[in-house]
């Protein structure tokens, strides 16, 4: 909550834990407890019990708990860094300094529209989606039903892989990165349509909205390294099936990760040889920190398009230029509003945050002129001090 | 009827095909003569029938019978006789009604496995979820084996809850066709309902804890039956401890150790691996849903999703659960608001949302059970309820028709810290265990769903395996004076699953100790004896035995009955100021104590002149149900009182020492309960000894802020406070409890110093008095 919150003032007293009484070894309960044989450090309770494999510390000390006075999901951490939102509108001019053609720009420029549309549906009407965690049958849990088991993981199998086919044909220029966090996403997705046909209509279309949506963003955004975190982020939320039938895919992960780790280490050791000559080179460029953060920027990219045209025959500039300048952006950090776009809410909760304070009405009027600059070419450059 | 004989003879021919094919022609005649019961000119033919055997030779099925030798088969026939082996009466019409459903129950196929297992082990360990039957055909197949007619030893059957073993112990009497409270009854903490013919008992675990104290081989009993031995009450790991040693020294007696969730190996091995029956549960699979990413607000996301299953999900009732009484509610509100808009603006159905929480009436607990709404127009969408309960719901209660369940991976728990000698209710995250139990919850009726509003990842990494149990949770005072008063002289070595942390141990000893209940050795003394007569708490107990010393016994057994139950006070959100005002006229400045106090003589005076006293608490903003129970209470702990003869004195109201003795007689057992004002102009206080700082609650009536207090209990949240607070003076520690206010045992501090000085005054006054 940062400045803004409530204050919640507390007095602390000097000794809270009362370390002073159970330091005191010459308390009544310790004496009565050592005359009858009981030395610290030990559990109470009958000597050499069986049942003993099941103590936990709760039976050598009293159980700690953290006081909880919110209303904060389990698992949720309060200001995890990704509260302020508005960076989205940036997403454009980014994509456009690190070279991406005009259609991808227009792609990722309908994927942030849809998601602010299912934003705005989803504070109108709160919906929360969830992930499938298997069967509770019985006492166990299991992935699947016994019965659909089989069929469910063939079909997704071979979603995944039609999937990862098609990505090949259509992004030719990531091949690298692309296919294989890809059919993992897909199946998360398709394995519902496929499991459970008694669902209703609304809910249907809803996941296609966010399937077509998370299609679009793959497309549009070739960016490996970034795909790749979130695949692993995504794959603790998900059902062990979906992670089963992964497993074909996950050899093309595991190449796909040494591929680039070797790239971005050679890119690396060039860069800063590179860096040095180019500093002679121009000496007389301005010290301001964006700028040079900019530059630096786009030595990477040309760095790497150097060294993936060098090791890769076939790839043409411009397609190693896209590959490379992604690398540099999940590089640089990813942004939360890109990271956010697998789940529609921008906030990273399931639960979208509810609007309407006069702080957010503020701070949305100060991005909604943030924006307006973003349409100013001129303006732009001012302020990423480009000379043009 | 004619119907429900078909389906009867159907079922039993069924049956008797597989067992034997004498059996079909029993349960004939038992229809038969259910024909001849039904029809009225018959009846008399039917009495004669009956009643001339069973009144002079009274040819029981029951005679041929072996004790721990009895197959299915036998208590089978016996059960479809005519009469009735118990009480030698014809069987009623409906008796066969429900012997229909109970054959249907998932323990009567295992019934001959059951009886094989219990012949040959003492103690047996049953494993059955909810709904199995267990709870109400074991205690029977018990009785049909035990044959506690001829021992004379009775057959006893542990509930954690009261409520659980009133209505479990009718629905037996009911299926075994006899009166409650002769054949089967039950014995809770301030109810009997068992006569000289008992032969079954249902019985709270503490209330079986009490009778093993004057009886420490609980000698009565030929079968002790331990039920919801999952949800590990202090009784019930107390009587597994005590049961375990008696096993030992009477090989006699059976156990049954019975258990709802799969944990059992654990029991088995605690046990000394005593073998396991499992009966499989009438469950359907429950789909499992997580939300891809934490949620923000629980309680929020909570509401959405029940608004979410309404509008998408096809028929079939909501369990959410939710932490507290305030949550519920105020969650509650917000369902039927939003309900309500849907079905304005749109065509949803129906939803009935009705809270669930301990302190809820039973009358609007009752409510849960309530059909489904039906949908607005026939055809339309259809209506369903929405439950929004504390964890009781999760394995006490079985709710029908629910299918849905919405889990947010929290509960109210109980936590003490031996340290600060804080016992306190928290909200924290459930256990595994529990969050697979609220989960199965969603497949009683058909296939489920649980929705989880928490992801995967954190259900992995963030939850507990299994529920702490209450021992590991819970001030053990009452249970060490329990435990010494059975005769357990090894504390350390007690034979606890799971032994408590021994700093919790230790603090119990030290406050028995202070309190006198146990001397300098250890050894229960005749203080603590009587203490542990009471029902109480080791300090209300000593507070209650000493009273008569002050001359205000009536009022301390008042209170005492006044804080052992619920807050009488009632605040309703609408209503805030108004209530405020009318506990300002039972305000006394002086304290919280004599405000109860007040509101009780008010309650009574108000008794007498006859008027609605229903009418009169709800003017009032009290609780007429607490109030009433305090009465019942005090009306059982007078009789206590009565039976070890302490007096029941008061001192004359017009007395001006009426009030303050009564604020010293509240130091005789709280003294270790009392908290000092820091500094003048200061609104915090610092708990003797312990050193906490502390607020005093806000709903306390004290205007004025006093150096020195009382309090009955600490309280946390965002802040520490104490509730109900009294007014005290210095002095008077000093004087009633020397021993804990012995200054050498003080740390320097404000406190030592304070103490210090009125040595000093109260020295000063003395010598004085004696100069003169």
């Amino acid at each position: 909550m940062g400045l803004a919150a409530a204050k919640n003032k507390r007095k602390i007293g000097k000794d809270p834990n009362n370390t002073k009484w159970s330091r005191n070894t010459e308390s009544f309960g310790q004496r009565m407890l050592r005359a009858q044989g009981w030395q610290p450090g030990e559990y109470l309770g009958a000597k050499n019990a069986a049942h003993a494999e099941w103590h936990t510390e709760a039976n050598a000390a009293h159980i700690r708990v953290v006081l909880k006075d919110d209303t904060l999901g389990l698992g949720a951490k309060r200001n995890n860094g990704d509260e302020c939102t508005g960076l989205d509108a940036f997403q454009h001019l980014l994509g456009r300094l690190n070279g991406k053609s005009e259609e991808t720009l227009e792609e990722e420029r309908k994927a942030r529209e849809d998601l602010k549309l299912s934003l705005y549906v989803e504070q109108k009407f709160g919906a929360i989606r969830f992930v499938r965690g298997g069967w509770l049958v019985g006492d166990q849990v299991k992935s699947v039903l016994d019965g659909a088991e089989t069929s469910a993981s063939e079909s997704t199998a071979s979603n995944g892989t039609r999937e990862s086919t098609e990505t090949n044909e259509t992004t030719a220029a990531s091949e690298v990165s692309e296919p294989a966090p890809k059919p993992t996403k897909r199946k998360a997705d398709d394995a519902d349509p496929d499991e459970e046909k008694t669902r209703k209509k609304d809910k249907k279309s809803k996941k296609r909205k966010t399937d077509s949506g998370s299609e679009e963003e793959a497309s549009g955004s070739k960016d490996g390294k970034e795909k790749k975190s979130k695949k692993s982020k995504k794959s603790k939320g998900e059902e062990p099936a979906a992670t089963d039938s992964a497993q074909s895919a996950s050899a093309t992960i595991s190449e796909t990760d040494e591929v680039s780790a070797e790239t971005s280490s050679s890119s690396e050791s060039k860069k800063s040889k590179k860096e040095k000559t180019r500093k002679k080179d121009k000496g007389k460029k301005e010290k301001e920190e964006k700028k040079d953060k900019k530059d630096k920027k786009e030595k990477r990219k040309k760095e790497k398009s150097e060294v993936e045209s060098g090791t890769e025959t076939g790839d043409s500039a411009a397609q190693s230029n896209k590959a490379s300048s992604n690398g540099t952006a999940s590089a640089s950090g990813s942004t939360p509003a890109e990271s956010s776009v697998s789940t529609p809410s921008g906030s990273g909760y399931s639960t979208p945050v509810p609007t309407g304070s006069s702080r957010y009405i503020a701070r949305s009027r100060f991005i909604a002129q943030k924006k307006m600059a973003l349409t100013d070419a001129a303006a732009l450059n001012q302020i990423f001090m480009i000379k043009s | 009827m004619a119907d429900s004989t078909k389906t009867l003879k159907r079922s039993s021919t069924e049956r008797g095909g597989s067992q034997d094919t004498k059996r079909p022609r029993t349960d004939d005649n038992g229809v038969d003569a259910m024909a001849a019961k039904a029809n009225p000119y018959l009846a008399h033919l039917n009495q004669e029938d009956s009643d001339g055997p069973a009144s002079h030779s009274f040819k029981s099925p029951l005679d041929r019978m072996e004790r721990h030798n009895t197959t299915a088969d036998q208590a089978l026939k016996a059960e479809d006789s005519d009469t009735n082996p118990w009480t030698g009466r014809p069987h009623s019409q409906q008796y066969y009604r429900i012997l229909k459903t109970r054959r249907d129950l998932p323990v009567s196929k295992q019934r001959q496995e059951f009886l094989d297992m219990y012949h040959s082990a003492q103690i047996l360990v049953f494993v059955g979820e909810t709904g199995s039957g267990k709870t109400t055909q074991i205690p029977q197949y018990v009785l049909y084996d035990e044959l506690p007619h001829l021992t004379g030893k009775l057959i006893a059957c542990t509930q954690p809850r009261r409520v659980a073993a009133m209505s479990v112990a009718q629905r037996v009497a009911d299926e075994l066709d006899v009166t409650l409270g002769e054949e089967v009854g039950y014995s809770i903490r301030f109810e009997n309902r068992t006569g000289p013919k008992t032969l079954l008992k249902y019985m709270t675990d503490g209330q079986l804890l009490r009778e093993a104290m004057h009886d420490h081989d609980m000698s009565r009993y030929g079968c002790i039956i331990l039920d919801e031995a999952h949800e590990r009450t202090l009784a019930t790991d107390i009587l597994m401890a005590l049961l375990k040693q008696i096993a030992e020294r009477r090989k006699d007696l059976k156990i049954i150790v019975m258990s709802a969730t799969l944990d059992a190996q654990k029991f088995q091995t605690y046990f000394n691996n005593a073998p396991l029956l499992a009966v499989p549960g009438r469950t359907h699979p429950v789909e499992i849903f997580y939300t891809p990413e934490p949620e923000r607000d629980y309680v929020e996301a909570a509401v959405r999703t029940v608004l979410q299953i309404h509008a998408s999900e096809p028929e079939g009732d909501i369990l959410l659960f939710l932490t507290g009484e305030e949550e519920i509610e105020d969650a509650c509100r917000r369902i039927s608001l939003e309900v309500d808009e849907m079905i304005r603006e749109s065509d949803a159905g129906p939803m009935a949302v009705y809270p669930l929480y301990g302190t809820l009436p039973p009358h609007q607990q009752q409510r849960i059970f309530d059909k489904a709404p039906e949908p607005f127009r026939k055809g339309g969408r259809p209506g369903r309820k929405c439950i929004v309960a504390t964890n009781i719901a999760e394995t006490s209660l079985t709710i029908d028709g629910i299918v849905y369940v919405v889990d947010p991976g929290f509960s109210k728990q109980k936590i003490y810290n031996p340290r600060t000698r804080v016992e306190s209710l928290l909200v924290s995250p459930i256990s595994k265990a529990s969050a697979q139990q609220r989960a199965g919850r969603a497949g009683r009726t058909r296939p489920g769903k649980c929705f989880r509003l928490y992801t995967e990842s954190a259900f992995k990494k963030e939850l507990i395996e299994q529920t702490y149990p209450e021992i590991l949770r819970s001030n053990l005072a009452n249970t060490v004076l329990e435990l010494k008063k059975l005769g357990v002289e090894d504390l350390v070595h007690f034979d606890l699953m799971d032994p408590p942390a021994p700093e919790t141990m230790m603090r119990a000893l030290e406050e028995l100790n202070y309190l006198a209940c146990l001397d300098d050795d250890g050894e229960l003394t005749t203080l603590g004896s009587l203490a542990s007569e009471f029902p109480l708490d080791p300090a209300l107990a000593v507070m209650l035995i000493s009273s008569p010393e002050f001359y205000c016994s009536n009022e301390m057994l008042s209170i005492t009955s006044l804080l052992s139950v619920p807050q009488i006070w009632v605040r309703p959100n609408n209503a805030r100021k108004r209530a405020d005002e009318m506990k300002q006229q039972f305000a006394h400045p002086d304290g919280d104590h004599l405000t109860l106090l007040n509101a009780y003589h008010a309650f009574k005076a108000a008794e007498q002149r006859g008027e609605d006293l229903k009418k009169w608490c709800h003017e009032h903003f009290l609780s007429y149900r607490h109030l009433s129970s305090a009465d019942n209470v005090r009306a059982q702990l007078k009789r206590i009182m009565e039976t070890h003869g302490i007096e029941l004195v008061s001192t004359p109201f017009q007395n001006k020492e009426y009030y303050v003795n009564i604020r010293r007689a509240l130091l005789a057992g709280f003294f270790m309960q009392v908290a000092m004002r820091e500094s003048a102009n200061s609104k915090v206080y610092k708990t003797v000894k312990d050193d906490q700082l502390v607020m005093i609650h806000p709903s306390t009536v004290l205007t004025a802020a006093y150096d020195w207090v009382v309090y009955n209990e600490f309280v946390l949240t965002t802040k520490q406070y104490v509730r109900t607070v009294t007014n005290i003076r210095p002095e008077w520690l000093l004087e009633i409890a020397p021993h804990y206010y012995d200054l050498d045992t003080f740390e320097k501090g404000e406190i030592k110093s304070a103490l210090t000085r009125i040595t000093e005054k109260v020295r000063r006054r003395q010598a004085m008095k004696g100069g003169k």
